[in-house]
């Protein structure tokens, strides 16, 4: 494309070679121009936006309560953001983490139900047995859910999307189902939240922060290694390039996919289990769980925006973790609206789109030269050229 | 057809002459079409009868020279407007639209169109068209159900539709079957009759041109060299015109004591994409040091019969047997494992991955291997050292192991794609179109190394739409028709005419 | 009874009229996943147009008009850009739920007007959708437009030899879509279900998706398709209707979904595998790039 303006020519060219720095510039880019926008929001709210996004940087990477708060959810982002990346290293969208993560949260709490957990706060359970037994639970409950869709996609071809929404969904009725009105799960209070874990069972921690937060750091190296130097990964990398040339080389698509979602669902089935399990002041299925739901889908954007690499998912997971805390809290400090950290989300993704798909192309002012026709040198039959490129 | 006097010039360039960058594409070209004459355009790849074609459609703009439609000088902008003066082009790819049925991609983007689709107007247009000019098509069948030869008759009834006079064909003949090309040839005559111009562009045909074209124009290196009447040409001066120099590419015959079947193939049943039967029964042997050629136009089945052989197509009845061994229903690793290589036709979708590097590439194969995959963990370093091994015994010219297999040329990659299947020489070898779209010297190597192959004793199955490289290469020549043999000859007994008419179904040997 | 059938082809009107909208766009080769996002978007600025100015003509027009313009947002990245459909399509409903979440906040609850009058007893939207079929089904197969919208969703190349704007149709497609969608979220938030709450479509766009697929791209199907969905979803809202007492009504909740995907296994057949790749437009999500 070519635009003439005066003297100028301006050409907007595709790139013909995308360096990983462009791509890190347009996340960055995105991710700024993001905050931007939603600093309208506090605009109308009366408010000073750079004065707000002060007190959220203040408020999510440095206090001693939003730190640990930040860590705990970019933890949650950070294994969502994995849900995505493997099924997507295969070239398959898991949209299913909401379910993922509550199929394992309710396998979970289901064990320490099994356990007697629902009678006390104190009872007396043996957190070495019961602890490793509701991992278990869970990763199996979340791999299974997320197995479903991947067998269905490989085997009957079925879109994924569309069935990893559809589990989320019925997932949800589900875990109503069980913590509301006298289902098995409901708490003390009977007020639709599910029954608090015992503190015996609770994720011990380490300098404040619960083993889970360490845990997914460990695993975004794992994953990179799984990814990069096992067999198993080359296949699934091997798949996500080219369906067709791993048919080839004896790579079956419904067991590629089949495995990476149920990696993909154990990994949000971790998402779910560190934050009910692991976080201070949780313990619990809580009322709101719905909104739980959907900040998984921050993972989603985490896992885009790290351009699918599991090690540059946990800066990102964690500015996302401690904005959207921030954010809720300065919402509620500035009495907005409800869902200031849900418009955050959406213009980033939105945004995120944009920027990257710019940053497939160049563009290049120049200057036109018009220099006088020079007759020295030429044969008979040369003539000047230009260079189209053909 | 009367004297030249007696034609009026519908079309002529003077002077053409295209440049890109220091590249001198069409040299001061001159060209003369009369009104019902077939006039041929010969030339070498690269002698500029691409270019000077896009010019004449209207794709193009040409640097100097002009062009003149029926005395009037014209200036084409683009290839609709080409076609609005009476230009039309028929590409040597299909531009068809499968799905849609032959009416509906005649009709399509007619320049003067009404808001409502009146099929039934068109179709008595078209079928006018037809009669006129002798073709038997059936406008209501999906495109994707006729023949080549269908296809591209459906190709010129929409240019002619459309309003074209003068007709240009590119390569028409690449991918017909010798009767196939005889009645294209008819039909183009027919044409001339009615006093259309038909310039088809040909490059190897020559035995087609003599007989059936009126003129020839040969281009070498961007200039005219020659024009003439075919009357006063032979095959020897078209071919040193076009060349230059006299040219002989002969390959060594190889000549191996064959031994024990390897592979032997009974009553094979297999099913393509759209659920009919693809291969129908077929059933043959092929020895060790022994090359099977199988010839036949595209689509009559050699595809589906590579694919259940190498195990990407699930088999519906018969058998297979590889040394011994019953691998009808085996997945595609074990009958790696049981020695069988295939080198898939498409290059880049099927045999490579574009974006992965050379070492990921050449996996594609290794993947599996005890050496290669230990414990579940890839032994990067050794993948390593057999692709730089690969490069070099193959002579590929390639940055290095890791650069990206896009990267590579087409012969380049196809080396790579057959280093990497006969490293771990595989006691049978599925060749499709090994040499397919590759340059004179890849594909002379490719065709030696086969060679040497089978002189090691490799059994190799060899399908090819290049009949020159079937007959040259193959011990035993196949015909397919129709997802049947049509017959089975030996090098020796197999000649062009006799496998083209097998290749067309027009005669079936005893099998 | 009947009133059950009734509100089922209310609801069917909704999934209809969306998925017909998507049916479109694929036809010219364009992939929207992301129609959730298009329809909470139209429903909500929608929702929002009705309720502040108590009329239902400008609740529909700003909610097309939004469709229309998310329409044309896909458009851009999807054909002038070139970028990955699905992805668009991803940000397209992650845009619409988060935006929409916080926007259509302050408007939560009951739209408040008067209901939308009914034809002859039948939602008059059901009617609408029923034209809006036949209009497609005419406009794709038996004009000039439809066969050249055809044939850039099949193979935009010989489309753009032939002489038809790829850009231009693909856009056509996308706005019209937009705009066909926008009113099925607006038909949702302004007639079958007027109130405003948090998450209030529960996947309603994606089972428009789903519609798409499983109708082979034919508007008939698509139309006995949502009316077969409209009827399920009031099954599982009011189960006391056939099963009294059975589970609990979170659990009925969940069976639209359940049944969902039930019946994409049940339908996903080898002849209707072979039948749906045949009738996919081939060049269905796949970016063009005009040659030279």
């Amino acid at each position: 494309m070519r635009a003439v303006i005066g003297s100028y020519t301006i050409r907007i060219e595709r790139r013909a070679d995308l360096r990983w720095w462009h791509t890190v510039v347009a996340s960055v880019l995105a991710i700024l121009v993001s905050l931007f926008l939603v600093g309208f929001a506090f605009l109308r709210a009366g408010a000073d936006p750079l004065e707000v996004y002060r007190e959220i940087i203040a408020y999510a990477f440095v206090s001693s309560f939003g730190l640990p708060q930040t860590i705990n959810r970019a933890t949650f982002v950070l294994l969502a953001a994995f849900a995505l990346i493997v099924p997507l290293r295969a070239g398959l969208w898991n949209i299913g983490m909401p379910g993922q993560l509550y199929a394992a949260t309710l396998a979970a709490f289901g064990v320490a139900y099994a356990f007697g957990a629902k009678a006390s706060v104190n009872a007396q359970l043996n957190g070495a047995i019961v602890i490793p037994l509701m991992v278990i639970a869970g990763l199996i409950a979340s791999g299974l859910y997320g197995a479903i869709a991947g067998f269905l996609r490989g085997r009957l071809q079925v879109n994924e999307i569309v069935t990893t929404m559809m589990l989320n969904w019925a997932m949800l009725w589900i875990v109503a189902h069980m913590i509301r009105e006298g289902g098995p799960f409901m708490g003390r209070t009977a007020e639709g939240e599910g029954f608090t874990l015992p503190t015996a069972i609770r994720i011990p921690q380490i300098l404040g922060l619960p083993l889970t937060a360490y845990a997914a750091v460990l695993l975004a190296l794992v994953l990179t290694w799984f990814l990069a130097k096992t067999t198993l990964g080359y296949r699934i990398r091997t798949f996500g390039e080219s369906p067709r040339a791993a048919e080839y080389a004896g790579i079956y698509a419904t067991r590629i996919s089949t495995l990476v979602f149920t990696l993909g669902g154990m990994f949000a089935g971790l998402a779910g289990f560190h934050y009910f399990t692991g976080v201070p002041g949780v313990y619990k299925i809580p009322k709101n769980y719905g909104e739980f739901a959907d900040f998984s889908f921050y993972g989603l954007i985490t896992g885009l925006i790290a351009r699918n690499n599991p090690i540059a998912a946990i800066p990102v997971a964690i500015l996302f973790g401690g904005v959207s805390g921030g954010a809720r809290f300065m919402q509620g400090k500035l009495r907005l609206a409800f869902g200031i950290d849900y418009a955050l989300l959406g213009v980033l993704m939105i945004m995120m789109v944009a920027f990257q798909a710019l940053a497939q192309y160049s563009v290049r002012i120049e200057r036109v030269v018009t220099a006088p026709a020079r007759q020295v040198g030429l044969e008979r039959g040369e003539s000047r050229v230009e260079s189209p490129r053909h | 057809m009367g004297g030249d006097g007696a034609r009026r010039i519908v079309l002529e360039a003077r002077g053409i002459t295209k440049r890109f960058g220091t590249v001198v594409a069409n040299d001061h070209v001159d060209l003369t079409i009369r009104a019902g004459e077939l006039h041929a355009i010969l030339g070498e790849n690269g002698a500029g009868k691409t270019t000077l074609m896009r010019i004449l459609f209207g794709e193009l703009q040409p640097d100097e020279g002009e062009i003149y439609l029926n005395g009037q000088r014209v200036h084409f902008r683009s290839p609709r407007d080409a076609l609005r003066q009476g230009i039309g082009m028929v590409h040597q790819e299909r531009k068809l639209i499968p799905a849609h049925t032959a009416l509906e991609n005649i009709v399509l983007g007619h320049p003067k169109k009404r808001p409502i689709l009146n099929l039934k107007e068109a179709e008595r247009d078209a079928q006018a068209l037809c009669e006129r000019y002798g073709f038997r098509i059936p406008l209501h069948a999906k495109v994707w159900q006729l023949s080549e030869g269908e296809k591209q008759i459906v190709e010129i009834i929409k240019e002619l539709y459309q309003g074209a006079r003068i007709l240009i064909l590119d390569e028409p003949t690449s991918v017909l079957s010798p009767p196939e090309i005889v009645k294209l040839l008819e039909s183009l005559t027919n044409m001339a009759k009615e006093d259309l111009a038909v310039i088809p562009f040909i490059t190897h045909k020559l035995p087609v041109v003599l007989e059936y074209c009126d003129r020839v124009t040969i281009l070498r290196r961007g200039r005219v060299v020659a024009e003439m009447e075919t009357r006063q040409a032979t095959e020897q001066t078209l071919a040193s015109a076009m060349v230059g120099r006299e040219v002989m590419l002969q390959l060594e015959r190889v000549e191996v004591p064959l031994g024990e079947p390897v592979v032997q193939v009974q009553d094979l049943w297999v099913r393509d994409d759209r659920g009919l039967f693809a291969v129908q029964g077929l059933s043959f042997e092929i020895r060790t040091g022994e090359i099977f050629g199988i010839a036949g136009v595209a689509g009559n089945g050699q595809e589906p019969l590579a694919e259940a052989l190498a195990g990407l197509r699930p088999v519906e009845r018969g058998s297979i047997t590889l040394s011994g061994r019953d691998i009808t229903r085996a997945p595609v690793l074990e009958r790696w494992r049981q020695g069988l290589g295939y080198i898939p036709t498409e290059r880049r979708d099927v045999g490579s991955i574009p974006n992965l590097s050379l070492v990921d590439n050449v996996l594609l194969n290794y993947h599996f291997e005890p050496e290669l995959s230990q414990w579940g963990v890839l032994a990067t370093g050794r993948a390593r050292a057999l692709t730089e091994r690969i490069l070099q015994e193959y002579s590929v010219v390639a940055a290095g192991p890791d650069a990206p297999a896009r990267s590579l040329s087409g012969g380049n990659l196809q080396k790579v794609i057959l280093g990497r299947v006969l490293s771990r020489p595989p006691r049978f070898l599925i060749a499709c179109l090994p040499t397919h779209g590759l340059d004179v010297g890849a594909a002379e190597f490719v065709q030696q190394r086969l060679l040497d192959a089978k002189r090691e004793g490799m059994a190799i199955l060899l399908i090819s739409e290049d009949l020159d490289e079937i007959l040259a290469l193959s011990d035993r020549i196949a015909a397919i028709y129709e997802g049947q043999f049509t017959g089975i000859v030996s090098a020796r007994e197999a000649t062009k005419e006799l496998v083209g008419e097998l290749m067309a179904g027009l005669r079936r040997e005893r099998v | 009874m009947s009133s059950l059938l009734v509100i089922s082809l209310a609801a069917a009107a909704v999934f209809a009229i969306a998925a017909l909208g998507e049916l479109l766009e694929q036809r010219a080769g364009i992939l929207n996943v992301g129609l959730e996002g298009v329809m909470l978007l139209s429903g909500t600025f929608g929702f929002i147009a009705s309720k502040t100015s108590g009329s239902y003509l400008q609740g529909f027009t700003i909610a097309i008009l939004t469709g229309a313009l998310v329409g044309l947002l896909h458009g851009f990245f999807s054909i002038t850009l070139g970028s990955n459909q699905v992805v668009n399509g991803m940000a397209i409903w992650i845009l619409g739920f988060g935006l929409t979440t916080y926007i259509g906040y302050p408007y939560t609850g009951p739209l408040g007007l008067k209901p939308f009058p009914t034809l002859g007893g039948l939602p008059t939207f059901f009617v609408v959708a029923l034209v809006l079929a036949v209009a497609i089904w005419f406009l794709l197969f038996k004009t000039h437009l439809g066969l050249e919208l055809r044939s850039v969703g099949e193979n935009p190349s010989v489309a753009e030899a032939s002489g038809i704007s790829v850009t231009g149709m693909r856009y056509l497609a996308a706005v019209l879509a937009g705009m066909l969608v926008g009113l099925g979220g607006a038909v949702y938030s302004l007639v079958y279900n007027p109130v405003w709450s948090y998450n209030y479509l529960q996947g309603w766009g994606f089972i428009a998706l789903a519609l798409v697929f499983f109708s082979l791209w034919n508007p008939f199907l698509v139309v006995v398709g949502a009316i077969f969905f409209g009827i399920l979803w009031q099954l599982s809202l009011y189960p006391e209707l056939l099963f009294p007492n059975i589970f609990s009504r979170y659990i009925w909740r969940a069976m639209p979904f359940v049944i969902t995907i039930l019946v994409f296994i049940l339908l996903s057949t080898r002849w209707f595998r072979l039948r749906w790749g045949a009738t996919k437009p081939e060049a269905l999500g796949i970016a063009y790039e005009r040659q030279g």
